[in-house]
C-alpha cells in the first residue's frame, strides 16, 4: 500500500505583489500552500533574497563584509557592486543614519543618496526607514517621490505613522507600502485594516511582521508568521494574504553571537563564520515560518540561502 | 483528539484517596489530561477504563528513546504541527557525522572537535548530543568497528549507519547498552535490520527510495511487531526530504496515520555534502520543520549558536514565556558603583533590553527581578512585579551590599511605582526610565552624562 | 427671485464669458491651437474628473463647453442648482486655461493661480494624514482688513491650509501678512473665476489619493465630501457669479459660510454675521477636529510622573473628598451648550487657600459630540486619574465623590494653578477621545458651597443613575455583544466574549468599556457580536457568536457557550482574577483568586488551575472569570447559577458577600448565602467542605448532579 497524503492545497492564495520594473522585476507571494510545501501545489513565486546596505557605507559595517566591497569608496559604489553578487533578487537601502537619536542625518542628505543609488542599479529597490517613526514619516514620504515610477518597496508604514507613509508611497506615488507590526497576527491584521481603508490597495502592501535573531525571542516570530499564513489561506483572511518581507540583516548584525570579536570570545571562534551562521539560520527560519521575501547583509548568506530555496522550490 | 479531563475523571474511582500522590481524583484527572502524570500511577483505575484511556489518549506520533543514564532522551511524541496550539515536547537533536571512509588523521580532528562546542544558555546544556558513524562498504568491517569503538568513547548517543546486517550486528553488539541508534533498514534488507535491531534492543532508522517504499518498509516492520523506529527523510534531495518529513508529520497528526507516527532523521551531511552553510541552514530549516534528528558534518560555534538559540525558543511552551535566572547582570564593564538599571525575567523583555542597554555603552547593573518570567506590565498587573516585590529582591540579593550606587532606573510603563519605591528602598534615587527600550541608548547616555 | 434663480443667473453670466472668451481665442489662434496648464498630467483637471475627457485644444474646448450646457438644466430643484454649480466651476476652469494660452505666464507674486501636480501630491499627503486638518477657500474681503487677517491667522494657528480668492489678497499684503504655499496661506488671484484651482486641488487629490476614476462624478462627489475637508467662507457682498460658485462648492460637499443676510441651506450655506466666529462656525459645520498636541501647563507632563507620591510637608493644598465635598464628572450636552475650550473657575484660584489646608473642588467636563453617548461618560472618567497624575507635583487618587488631590509647592510656585487641571482634561479628553467627543468645556468649582450643592445636586444623581443603569443592563436587554481579543498576544486562540452580565475574565472589561473601545478604535480589539440566531438559550450558545468566535481566534475554537462551565465553556486567556472549577464530592464549584495561595478542596492550587484552564482551550468544568461575574445572574446559570459555589477564599468571600447574597436572595430566596460557603478557614480538602456544608444544609447538596 503506497502511501497516500492528503493534499494541502488551499483555495485562498496569498496575493502576488511586484517590486521593481522591467526585466529585473520581481515576483513575491501567489502561494496557496505553506512554506515549500510543494508537494501540495507548486509554490507560484520563489521567495526571494535582497542585499543590505545603509547610508552609513563601509564605515558601518563589520569587517568581514567591508572585505567583500573591497575598492568601494561611496555607498552608490557598494550599491553597484551588491547587485552583482551571487543570487541577489534585489537592493536594500537602510537610513539608519536618519535617527535623530544617532547621526541625524538630514532628509535631504538621505533622499540625495536614495536617488542616487537609484541610478546607480536596475535591480528592484527596497527602501528602509531609521526606526523613528516620526522621522520615517518624513524620510519616506520623501523617499516615495525621489523614486516614483520605480515601484519600490518603501519599508515601512507603522501604526504610528501608516497615514503618511501610506498616503505617500501607496497613493501618491505608487510604490509598494510595507507594513511594520510587532510580532503579534491581531497588530499586523489591523494595520493592513488601517491602510485599505486609507486607500492603499491591499494587493500593493507587503508586511514585515517583525523579526528577531534565531535565540532572541524568536518563537513569537514563528508563531506570528504561522497563524499569518494559516488564516490567510485556511481561514481566507484576505486583511491578512499580503506577502511578507523580513529584514534578517538588521537584527542579526547586531546580536552578540554575530558581533563579538575573536579576540574578546576566542573559544567561539571566527567571527566571519558565526555572524554569517546567525543570518543564514535566521533565514532558513523565517523562510520555513512563511516569509517570501529576506533582506541579508553577507553576500555567503545571500548565495546560501539562494541555493537553499532553489533546492526547495 | 485528546480526552479532557472531565472525562477521565468520570472513569475514576472517586475516592480520594490520595495514593497517586494528588490530593483528589479530580485534581489527578487533570494531571492525566495533561500529559503531567500516568495513569498508571492510579491503583485504582479499572483495567477496562485503562484500556479504553491508552487507546483514546494514545499520541498520534511515538516517543522514542535513546541513550541511558544522562544521555537518555525522548525523540517525537509530538501531537501538534504548530507550536502555538500546544507545547512541541521533543527538541530537535544534532548528531555530527563520522564515516570509515575518512582517513584516520580527519577522523582524529573530528574526535577533537566533537566536545568543543559545549556551554550553557538559559539554563540548558549546549553539545553535540548525537555522534553518527556511518559505514562505508569499502573501507572494510573492521576501521568502521574501529570507528564505533573512537566514536563511543565521546560519550555521545551513537547512530550507526550500517545497511549491512552482519556489519551492524557487530557493531551494535559492541556499544548496544549505550542505547544507540541503528539505522539503515530498507525494503531488501530490513527482515535482517530488524533482527539486529530487535535482538539488541536498539532503535531501527528506516530507509526507503521514496516515501513510498518508506512508507511501505516501515509498515512491513511493523507488521513484524517492530514500532521502535526512525524514519530517515533519505538523501536524494533537500526537496525530497522536506517532503517526507512534513508529509509523514502531517499524516501522522492530522489523519492518526500511525505508520508515520515515528520520529525523523534529516542527514543534512548527505544531503549538502561539502557546504557548511547550506547544512547549517538545512539544519535550521529542520529544526523548524519536523526534523527530530539532524545530522551535519561538523558543529563549531558558528553553527551551534543560533541553532541552539531557535532550538530553544521553538521548543518551549507557548504559554509559559521563557525566564532568565534573576540576579545582577553587570553590562558594558560595570562595578558597584555603576548606575543600577532593573527590570524582569521574561526572556524577550531580557534579551530586548539588555540589548539596548549593551549599545547605550554605558556601564550599569542590570538587576533581573523575579516575576515569574512575566512581562512588565503583566507581573506588575498580577502584584509580581511591585514596589514590594522588588524591595524584598533588593534585600534577598542583598544589592545594597553588592553595589555602591544608589541610582535606579525602573521601566517607565511601571513609573506608577516611583513614589512607593523611594518610601520602600529609602536612600536610593528612582529614576523613570522611558516606555520603550529603543529610547534607552539615548536616556541612558544623558542621565549617565 | 428664489436661491436657485440666483444660482441659474451667475451660472449664465459665467458661461457667456466663457462662451465669448473661447470664440476670441478660436478668431486669434484657430481651433487647433493647443490649450493646458502647466505641470500637470491631468489635463483641465475638473474637465476631465467629471467627464472622463481630456481637452487638448480649443477645438475640444469648444466642445466640452458644449457638454458643460448639457448640465445646465432650468428647474427648479436642488439638482438641478448643484450641476449648474459644477458647470459654472468647468466654465471658470476654462476662463483659466486660456489665461495660459501660449505659454502665458498670468499669475505673479503673491498669487499662484494654477498649481501643478507636484504641490498637490505634496499637500495631499499631509490632507489625508489629518496633518492638514481642513481647506479653508476665503473669497472676497473682509470688512476691515484686520478681521480678514485675524481670521486667516486663525485657521494657519490650527494647521489648516488657506487659499485666498479676490480682496481678501489685498487685504493681507494691505496688513503686511506672509503669504505663500510655504506657510499653508495661498492667494490663488483676484478674479473669482482663480477660485477653480482649489477645487481643482480637491479633484485631483480625489483623483490621485482617492483612485476615482476620471469621469465617475459620482465617484467623485462622494470622495470630495468625505474626505477632502473643505470649506468656503464668501465675504459680502455676494454676487449671482459667487453664488453660482458656492453652488458648485456645495455640490462637492464643501460647505460655504458667509455673513452676508441671504438664503440658508442647512448644513450649506451658513449665515454667520460674526466674521469673528467665521472660523468655529466652519469647523463644526465641516466637522473639523483640530489635533490637541500640546497641553498648555507650566509644569512638565508625562507618565513617568505617574508614580510620584507628594508628602503632607511638600503640598500646597488638597482637595480631599473624604473630608469635604469633592467631586469629578463628564457629561454630556447638546453641542450648542459648549463653546470648545473654555475653562471657568468658579471660586478662588489656589492663591486664595492657606499653603497645606484642605478644600473643595469639583470639576465637571461637559463634552459634545455626534457620537457621543452617555454611556461612555464614566469610561472618560475613569481615565482622568492616570491624566491627572501625569502632570508633575500633582497627585491624584480615587473616583467620584471619593476623589483626593493634591498640588506640590514647587508645581504650585512654577504657576500652576486650578485652571490648568482643565487645560489637561481638555486636551487629554479631545485627543484620546477624538472620535467621539467634538467640543469640551471643563467648569472648576472651588467653591465649597458649590461643590456641596453640586454634589448633591447634580453628581451624586448621575452616579446613582449610572449604577442603576449597570445593575439594569442584562444580556437580553441589549442587542450586541463585544468581542476582545487584547490577550491574544500571548494566548493565541482566547477570545473573550463580552456581555453586560459577563465581564471580560481579567476583570477590566465591562461590556461598556468593550463597547467604548470599539468606537473609539474601531479597527481594534473589541469588536460587536451579534446575537440573532440562538441555538440553546439554556447554555447560551448562538450561531453568531460562534462564527465570530471562530473567525477572531483564527479557527482554533468553533463553538462556545456563555452560560455553561461544562458545554462548551469559554476559553481562558490567563489573566483571569478568578477560576472554578467542580468540585465533585459536594456537587458544587470551589472559586480560586489569584491572590489566593493556598490548596482548595479541588485538590490544586490556584496555580495548578491556571495552568490546565489558560491557553485559549476549553478545559470543561474549569473555567477562568472576573471578580465581579461571581455575583452575576449568569453564572454557571446552564449548571444553576451561583447555588452551586460551594468554597471560595474568605478575602474574596469578603469582596463579593453583598452582592452575591443579594443575588442568591433575588433569584433562589436564599438569606445569607455566603455563610453557607466554605472558605479555607473551614475545609482545604473535600471531605471536610462536605461536612460543613452538609451542616449548613448548602443548595447544590440536593441539586441533580453536575456530570
Amino acid at each position: 500500500m503506497p502511501f497516500t497524503a492528503k493534499s494541502g492545497k488551499f483555495s485562498a492564495k496569498i496575493n502576488t505583489v511586484e517590486i521593481g520594473t522591467g526585466d529585473k522585476a520581481i515576483k513575491i507571494g501567489g502561494e496557496n500552500v505553506f512554506p515549500f510545501y510543494t508537494f501540495d501545489d507548486a509554490i507560484a513565486n520563489a521567495p526571494k533574497v535582497g542585499i543590505e546596505i545603509t547610508d552609513g557605507g563601509l564605515a558601518n559595517e563589520p569587517e568581514c563584509i567591508q572585505k567583500c566591497y573591497e575598492g568601494c569608496e561611496t555607498v552608490v559604489d557598494m550599491a553597484k557592486k551588491a547587485v552583482t553578487f551571487e543570487g541577489v533578487d534585489f537592493l536594500s537601502i537602510r537610513l539608519e543614519g536618519g535617527d535623530p537619536n544617532g547621526e541625524n542625518k538630514s532628509t535631504d542628505e538621505l533622499i540625495q543618496l536614495v536617488k542616487d543609488v537609484a541610478d546607480a542599479v536596475d535591480v528592484p529597490l527596497v527602501v528602509c526607514g531609521c526606526k523613528h517613526v516620526e522621522k520615517d514619516a518624513e524620510l519616506l514620504d520623501k523617499a516615495s517621490a525621489a523614486l516614483e515610477g520605480r515601484n519600490a518597496l518603501i519599508l515601512a508604514a507603522k501604526e504610528e505613522n501608516y497615514k503618511t507613509i501610506g498616503a505617500s508611497a501607496g497613493l501618491a506615488y505608487k510604490q509598494v507600502v510595507g507594513a511594520e507590526s510587532a510580532v503579534d497576527i491581531n497588530l499586523a491584521k489591523q494595520l493592513n485594516v488601517l491602510l485599505t481603508q486609507l486607500g492603499v490597495d491591499g494587493k500593493s502592501i507587503v508586511m514585515n511582521v517583525g523579526s528577531a535573531a534565531a535565540g532572541y525571542g524568536f518563537e513569537y516570530v514563528v508563531s506570528t508568521m504561522d497563524r499569518i499564513k494559516a488564516a490567510a489561506l485556511s481561514q481566507g483572511d484576505t486583511t491578512l494574504q499580503m506577502p511578507i518581507i523580513t529584514p534578517v540583516a538588521s537584527e542579526v548584525w547586531g546580536v552578540k553571537e554575530a558581533m563579538a570579536s575573536e579576540a574578546d570570545m576566542p573559544e567561539w571562534g571566527c567571527q566571519e563564520s558565526r555572524g554569517v551562521d546567525m543570518e543564514i539560520e535566521t533565514a532558513a527560519a523565517v523562510l520555513a515560518s512563511g516569509s517570501n521575501a529576506v533582506i541579508l547583509r553577507h553576500p555567503e548568506s545571500v548565495k546560501t540561502i539562494k541555493t537553499l530555496i532553489a533546492e526547495l522550490v | 483528539m485528546a480526552l479532557k479531563g472531565l472525562d477521565i475523571f468520570k472513569l475514576s474511582p472517586k475516592k480520594n484517596c490520595k495514593e497517586c500522590g494528588s490530593p483528589t481524583c479530580m485534581a489527578f484527572s487533570m494531571k492525566v489530561a495533561q500529559g503531567a502524570v500516568s495513569i498508571d500511577a492510579c491503583p485504582y483505575f479499572s483495567e477496562e477504563a485503562k484500556a479504553a484511556m491508552s487507546e483514546a489518549t494514545a499520541p498520534p506520533m511515538k516517543t522514542i528513546k535513546v541513550g541511558t543514564g544522562e544521555n537518555e532522551m525522548s525523540l517525537g511524541g509530538e501531537t501538534v504541527l504548530f507550536r502555538h496550539e500546544k507545547t512541541f515536547v521533543s527538541k530537535t537533536r544534532y548528531a555530527v557525522s563520522l564515516c570509515s571512509c575518512m582517513d584516520d588523521a580527519t577522523i582524529e580532528a573530528k574526535l577533537a572537535e566533537i566536545p568543543k562546542v559545549d556551554y550553557e544558555r538559559i539554563g540548558e546544556r549546549m553539545y553535540v548530543e548525537m555522534v553518527y558513524v556511518n559505514y562505508s562498504a569499502d573501507a572494510g568491517k573492521d576501521k568502521y568497528l574501529d570507528l564505533v569503538k573512537k566514536a563511543a568513547g565521546l560519550g555521545r548517543v551513537l547512530i550507526l549507519g550500517c545497511p549491512d546486517a552482519d556489519v551492524a550486528k557487530e557493531a551494535v553488539a559492541l556499544v548496544k547498552d549505550t542505547k544507540p541508534v541503528l539505522n539503515g533498514a530498507n525494503a531488501s534488507n530490513y527482515e535482517a535490520m530488524n533482527a539486529v535491531a530487535t535482538e539488541a534492543g536498539v532503535v531501527l532508522g528506516v530507509q526507503g527510495a521514496d516515501s513510498n517504499e518508506l512508507y511501505d518498509t516501515v509498515a512491513a516492520l511493523e507488521k513484524l511487531g517492530n514500532k521502535n523506529l526512525i524514519i530517515d527523510c533519505g538523501t536524494t534531495s533537500i526537496k525530497d526530504a522536506f517532503a517526507t518529513a512534513v508529509q509523514f508529520r502531517k499524516a501522522a497528526i492530522k489523519d492518526s496515520n500511525r505508520t508515520c507516527g515515528y520520529p525523523s532523521l534529516v542527514n543534512a551531511a548527505m544531503l549538502a555534502k561539502g557546504n557548511a552553510h547550506l547544512q547549517a541552514a538545512l539544519a535550521s530549516l529542520f529544526t523548524m520543520k519536523y526534523g527530530s534528528i539532524v545530522v551535519m558534518e561538523q558543529m563549531t560555534y558558528a553553527e551551534a549558536l543560533p541553532l541552539y538559540g531557535l532550538r530553544q525558543n521553538v521548543f518551549t511552551d507557548p504559554q509559559k514565556p521563557m525566564k532568565v535566572e534573576p540576579g545582577i547582570y553587570p553590562l558594558n564593564g560595570a562595578d558597584e558603583n555603576s548606575i543600577c538599571v532593573t527590570t524582569v525575567d521574561f526572556a524577550l523583555t531580557y534579551f530586548v533590553v539588555s540589548g539596548e542597554l549593551e549599545r547605550s555603552g554605558v556601564p550599569m547593573n542590570l538587576i533581573i527581578n523575579d516575576a515569574g518570567g512575566l512581562s512588565v506590565l503583566t507581573s506588575w498587573a498580577a502584584g509580581k512585579f511591585s514596589s514590594s516585590t522588588i524591595a524584598k529582591f533588593f534585600q534577598e540579593q542583598d544589592i545594597e551590599g553588592k553595589i555602591k550606587s544608589r541610582r535606579l532606573v525602573i521601566p517607565g510603563k511601571v513609573a506608577v511605582l516611583k513614589g512607593e519605591l523611594e518610601a520602600k528602598l529609602p536612600g536610593w534615587e528612582i529614576i523613570v526610565a522611558p516606555n520603550e527600550a529603543v529610547q534607552l541608548v539615548k536616556f541612558m547616555k544623558e542621565i549617565t552624562a | 427671485m428664489t436661491l436657485f434663480d440666483v444660482v441659474f443667473s451667475g451660472n449664465d453670466t459665467v458661461y457667456g464669458l466663457t462662451e465669448s472668451a473661447i470664440n476670441d481665442a478660436i478668431a486669434k489662434y484657430g481651433a487647433d491651437k493647443a490649450v493646458a496648464f502647466p505641470d500637470t498630467a491631468y489635463s483641465l483637471p475638473c474637465y476631465y474628473a467629471v467627464t472622463g475627457t481630456k481637452v487638448g485644444n480649443l477645438g475640444e474646448l469648444k466642445e466640452a463647453l458644449g457638454v458643460v450646457k448639457t448640465l445646465m438644466t432650468r428647474e427648479q430643484k436642488l439638482n438641478d442648482a448643484f450641476m449648474s454649480g459644477v458647470a459654472t466651476a468647468l466654465c471658470a476652469e476654462f476662463i483659466e486655461v486660456l489665461k495660459y494660452m501660449d505659454g502665458a505666464v498670468p499669475y505673479e507674486a503673491p498669487c499662484y493661480g494654477h498649481l501643478g501636480d507636484p504641490v498637490i501630491r505634496e499637500l495631499g499627503v499631509p490632507l489625508v494624514t489629518g496633518d492638514i486638518p481642513g481647506v479653508a477657500v476665503i473669497l472676497g474681503a473682509a470688512p476691515t482688513a484686520e478681521e480678514g487677517v485675524a481670521l486667516v491667522k486663525s485657521y494657519q494657528a490650527q494647521g489648516i491650509l488657506v487659499t485666498l480668492v479676490g480682496g481678501i489678497i489685498d487685504q493681507c499684503e494691505e496688513m503686511g501678512y506672509k503669504t505663500g504655499a510655504n506657510v499653508r496661506v495661498i492667494p490663488l488671484g483676484k478674479d473669482v473665476t482663480s477660485v477653480v484651482h482649489v477645487v481643482s486641488v480637491a479633484i485631483r487629490a480625489a483623483l490621485i489619493f482617492g483612485n476615482i476614476q476620471p469621469g465617475d462624478a459620482a465617484g467623485l462627489m462622494e470622495y470630495t465630501m468625505k474626505r477632502v475637508p473643505a470649506f468656503v467662507n464668501a465675504f459680502a457682498p455676494l454676487d449671482a457669479v459667487i453664488v453660482a460658485c458656492g453652488a458648485g462648492a456645495i455640490a462637492l460637499g464643501f460647505p460655504v459660510i458667509t455673513n452676508e443676510e441671504t438664503f440658508k441651506v442647512p448644513k450649506s450655506l451658513i449665515v454667520q454675521k460674526d466674521v469673528s466666529k467665521f472660523n468655529a462656525t466652519s469647523l463644526e459645520a465641516r466637522d473639523i477636529k483640530i489635533k490637541i498636541t500640546n497641553i498648555d501647563i507650566p509644569v512638565a507632563f508625562a507618565s513617568a510622573f505617574e508614580g510620584e507620591i507628594i508628602r503632607r510637608g511638600d503640598m500646597q493644598v488638597e482637595f480631599d473628598g473624604s473630608r469635604v465635598d469633592c467631586f469629578e464628572l463628564v457629561t454630556t450636552k447638546d453641542m450648542s451648550e459648549i463653546e470648545d475650550h473654555k475653562i471657568e473657575v468658579i471660586g478662588p484660584e489656589l492663591d486664595g487657600f492657606d499653603v497645606g489646608s484642605k478644600q473643595s473642588i469639583a470639576y465637571v467636563v461637559e463634552v459634545a459630540g455626534k457620537s457621543m453617548q452617555s454611556d461612555f461618560e464614566p469610561v472618560i472618567e475613569r481615565k482622568f486619574h492616570s491624566y491627572l497624575n501625569c502632570v508633575e507635583g500633582l497627585m491624584h487618587t480615587g473616583q467620584r465623590d471619593m476623589i483626593r488631590v493634591r498640588v506640590s509647592k514647587e508645581t504650585f510656585n512654577a504657576g500652576f494653578r486650578v485652571k490648568h487641571i482643565g487645560e489637561v482634561l481638555y486636551a487629554k479628553v479631545k485627543s484620546e477621545f477624538a472620535a467621539v467627543v467634538d467640543k469640551c468645556q471643563v467648569k472648576i468649582y472651588t467653591d465649597a458651597e458649590m461643590c456641596t450643592k453640586l454634589r448633591h445636586e447634580l453628581a451624586t444623581p448621575v452616579f446613582e443613575k449610572r449604577d442603576e443603569r449597570l445593575n439594569t443592563l442584562t444580556d437580553e436587554g441589549v442587542d450586541v455583544y463585544y468581542s476582545c481579543i487584547m490577550c491574544q498576544a500571548f494566548s493565541p486562540s482566547h477570545v473573550c466574549v463580552v456581555t453586560p452580565e459577563r465581564l471580560g475574565l481579567c476583570g477590566a472589561v465591562s461590556w461598556l468599556d468593550a463597547k467604548a473601545t470599539n468606537e473609539l478604535d474601531p479597527q481594534g480589539p473589541c469588536q460587536v457580536i451579534t446575537k440573532e440566531k440562538v441555538i440553546d438559550e439554556r447554555i447560551g450558545e448562538y450561531e453568531d457568536v460562534n462564527e465570530a468566535v471562530k473567525k477572531f481566534s483564527q479557527g482554533a475554537l468553533e463553538d462556545v457557550s456563555l452560560y455553561s462551565i461544562i458545554e462548551k465553556p469559554m476559553t481562558s486567556c490567563g489573566c483571569f482574577e478568578c477560576i472554578c472549577g467542580i468540585e465533585p464530592l459536594s456537587n458544587g464549584v470551589c472559586i480560586a483568586n489569584r491572590e489566593y495561595a493556598g490548596m482548595t478542596p479541588i485538590g490544586m492550587t490556584f496555580p495548578e488551575l491556571a495552568s490546565m484552564t489558560g491557553g485559549g482551550v476549553q478545559t470543561p468544568g474549569f473555567m477562568g472569570h472576573g471578580k465581579h461575574f461571581i455575583s452575576s445572574k449568569k453564572f454557571m446559570k446552564a449548571e444553576g447559577g451561583v447555588r452551586r459555589i460551594v468554597w471560595m477564599p474568605k478575602d474574596l468571600k469578603d469582596q463579593v458577600a453583598e452582592r452575591l447574597n443579594a443575588t442568591a436572595k433575588e433569584l433562589y430566596g436564599i438569606d445569607n448565602f455566603t455563610d453557607m460557603i466554605g472558605d479555607e478557614t473551614v475545609a482545604e480538602d473535600p471531605e471536610t467542605l462536605l461536612a460543613f456544608l452538609e451542616e449548613k444544609g448548602h443548595p447544590a447538596l440536593s441539586m441533580d448532579p453536575m456530570m
